[in-house]
């Protein structure tokens, strides 16, 4: 502890990392004084608009009500994630990872159960009454319900501008957080080579016990000051480029229940539902596709998903970006949150989910004392590393389980490119399912469930032991009628959106 | 002029009903009808009383809920506060619809006038988009089942009631911790005296009729009717 005077926190930089990580600590520590210093000039990018289900627990711990956030963010729910044209590329080629897991029964026997009682149906269909939701338009909750509790898990597509404003009027006005306008223009070392203060354009300097850097890309203080390395992942995740669009829709359409991620020849398309728009993007390989393909690409898919776009009128923002994460994450006194600490291709959302966790897990550290600081960023590194490595492999599971033929496909596939640990897996999948001994945190990403959806659902042999046993298909059996039970009680996501925003109105 | 129409895909195809509990989804009744095989499981809950009907002399039985006209001491706001409802009060708002035929198997139908009727996006279908009925829908066609065939076969259990005599009449004062009287009159119960006189010859008669079991549990279940004035007693105003 720092005896009588404030626990100082400046956390540089806004947008969806500052302002979120600034609401978590100061409501889980209101003992730290917290100022966020943001250059108004300095455009913020959105790192994609799709969430993890544990964004329903971080906004209620930082007292943001349900239906405040989904008005003031043009928010929709998100229940998984659809994979069009991954495994071959055919008209019927799609599978489904959902965010509710399957029946909590031994893997092997419920593979056995699903191969002796549906083998003609999909994993996710049969494993899951959220695939049915999905299917259908599904919202995962009736309007009755709780903030934040759902009859299936579901987390939300959003707009992350008006997400991270939000955010700062929260963080302002209810949680006591310090906004700073002022650009950051150099820092001021301590003895020891921390962070002593930060010194902004206009002559003011800021000091803190503690930095966090939010400057996304930039990475000023993880970089500018700490020279903390940054470690390169494109030859696991080729994809260096996007091309993104937003997309007005016609009211009253269908909003999908999942993000739909289809493949092309070089890459893949996002497709994220909003009430009055679709935010679509194409995420690509420059090695494998130029600007104008890929602008082809986009289009083209445009015209044929989104009924009465307006194709010619778009123009797609361009978005180069580096694939990779710092070495250390926190150093010395300043701990990279965001774009700062690491990018990867948003196949699986996994850039807010990282901050949300990056902020429970400093909000769990400070007040941390000079004497302890560097056995947390010790910790620090060590959890977070561990994260980025399942991510990076989790996401090249996605790859190099397709057929597909395409030379950006084929080079996925390249062993090469594939990491030790998932070839490794790969192999031991072969022979039993993936299971908790090989993803053994607590709060692990991506768990074996995960993997489950994503290797069924991509159609990976199921190991030879596989047995049904009576509490699997009783278990499947349940979730049939579970399924149609819930198909029947849940609204349509349009009807859901509407009186929401009737209610406000 | 009740709205009563037989329940069906193409009429009802995207028709919504509201499954919760509240007084506006007209639960705030003081009794509804029960039969004998639905006893045993409403007996751990409520008092079950009987009750002649002026015209025709026969019996029925309710499930009591309250001591006033309108009022559901089972009922707190959205929350119906109890393991299990009667089957009158879990069917609504669809009902036994009967052809000309009488022996026929009854219809599910369903009264659109009723408040449980959904205008807007809340709800349980009715319907799969295919046309197969919800399991909500097969639920209720099990309880309108349950319900008509425990109606028609209360004759037979009434008929022995009269025969062994064991209804007597009922009525009883009920005060209010707030000072307020309330008489329940009209309501019949079982005569334990009389019942527990019975031969083993009647008893054995009785029982081999399935009469019994519903006999003892309405026995049970006037007991009920202390933590029910418990229940009224707890409510924050007269």
């Amino acid at each position: 502890m720092t005896g009588t005077k404030p626990y100082r926190v400046v956390i540089v930089g806004g947008g969806t990392a500052g302002w979120l990580l600034a609401c978590v600590l100061a409501a889980k520590c209101p003992q730290l004084s917290i100022t966020l210093v943001e250059a108004p000039e300095i455009p913020t990018i959105g790192v994609g608009e799709g969430t993890w289900p544990t964004m329903r627990a971080t906004l209620a711990s930082i007292g943001i009500a349900e239906t405040e956030f989904m008005l003031a963010c043009d928010a929709a729910f998100k229940q998984g994630s659809r994979f069009d044209g991954w495994v071959t590329g055919a008209a019927d080629d799609h599978y489904l990872h959902p965010f509710t897991l399957p029946p909590a029964v031994g893997t092997a026997s419920l593979l056995g159960a699903w191969a002796a009682s549906a083998p003609e149906a999909a994993f996710a269909e049969v494993m899951t009454a959220q695939a049915i939701a999905c299917a259908s338009n599904l919202a995962p909750r009736q309007r009755g319900m709780p903030d934040y509790a759902g009859a299936l898990n579901y987390a939300y597509h959003f707009d992350a501008g008006k997400f991270a404003a939000l955010l700062a009027r929260h963080a302002c006005t209810r949680l006591g957080v310090v906004h700073v306008a002022g650009e950051v223009v150099g820092t001021t070392a301590a003895e020891n080579g921390d962070v002593a203060a930060v010194a902004l354009r206009d002559g003011r300097s800021l000091a803190a016990e503690i930095f966090v850097d939010c400057t996304g890309q930039a990475g000023l203080l993880i970089a500018g000051h700490c020279k903390s390395a940054w470690i390169d992942r494109s030859d696991v995740s080729f994809n260096d480029r996007a091309l993104a669009v937003q997309v007005p829709v016609l009211p009253g359409s269908p909003v999908a229940s999942q993000t739909i991620g289809t493949a092309h020849r070089a890459g893949w398309l996002w497709d994220i539902a909003l009430p009055t728009r679709r935010g679509i993007g194409c995420v690509y390989s420059s090695r494998f596709l130029n600007d104008d393909e890929a602008d082809a690409i986009l289009r083209q898919h445009v015209a044929a998903n989104v009924p009465g776009a307006d194709v010619a009128a778009l123009s797609p923002r361009r978005l180069s970006f580096a694939t990779g994460h710092r070495e250390h994450f926190w150093s010395g006194n300043v701990v990279a949150v965001g774009l700062s600490a690491g990018f990867i291709e948003p196949l699986e959302a996994s850039a807010i989910v990282l901050i949300e966790l990056s902020a429970r897990a400093l909000a769990e550290a400070l007040p941390a004392s000079a004497e302890t600081m560097a056995i947390h960023a010790d910790r620090f590194n060590a959890q977070f590393r561990y994260r980025w490595d399942r991510i990076v492999e989790f996401l090249k599971l996605h790859y190099v389980l397709s057929r597909r033929t395409e030379p950006y496909w084929q080079a996925q596939r390249d062993p090469a490119t594939i990491p030790l640990r998932l070839a490794d897996n790969l192999r031991l999948w072969q022979e039993r399912p993936p299971s908790a001994t090989d993803l053994p945190q607590q709060d692990e990403l991506f768990p074996a469930a995960s993997q489950h959806y994503i290797l069924y659902g991509m159609g990976f042999p199921l190991p030879s032991r596989c047995q049904a046993d009576a509490a699997a298909l009783a278990a499947l059996a349940d979730l049939r009628t579970r399924a149609r039970r819930l198909a029947a009680g849940l609204p349509d996501n349009r009807s859901y959106l509407a009186a929401l925003a009737a209610q406000a109105a | 002029m009740a709205n009563h129409q037989i329940l069906n895909f193409d009429d009802h195809a995207n028709l919504r009903v509201l499954t919760g509990a509240g007084a506006d989804l007209g639960d705030a009744v003081m009794a509804c009808l029960v039969v004998p095989p639905e006893f045993r499981r409403l007996a751990i809950d409520y008092p079950i009383l009987f009750r002649q009907d002026d015209e025709t002399g026969q019996f029925s039985a309710l499930a009591l809920f309250g001591f006033e006209p309108g009022e559901n001491l089972y009922l707190s706001g959205d929350q119906w506060d109890a393991g299990t409802r009667p089957l009158a009060m879990a069917v609504q708002p669809f009902l036994v619809g009967r052809a000309r035929d009488p022996d026929a198997p009854g219809q599910v139908h369903i009264d659109m006038d009723h408040p449980r009727i959904a205008h807007g996006s809340d709800g349980t279908r009715l319907f799969e988009p295919g046309g197969q009925p919800t399991p909500l829908v097969e639920d209720v066609a099990e309880m309108l089942g349950a319900l008509d065939q425990g109606y028609r076969d209360s004759a037979a259990f009434y008929a022995a009631l009269a025969r062994h005599d064991l209804l007597e009449p009922f009525s009883m004062d009920v005060t209010l911790d707030d000072g307020s009287q309330h008489r329940l009159v009209g309501y019949h119960l079982i005569n334990e005296d009389r019942l527990a006189a019975l031969s083993g010859g009647a008893l054995a008669e009785l029982h081999g009729d399935g009469h019994l079991l519903p006999i003892f549990m309405a026995v049970a279940s006037v007991g009920n009717l202390a933590a029910l004035v418990r229940r009224r007693n707890r409510l924050p105003h007269g």
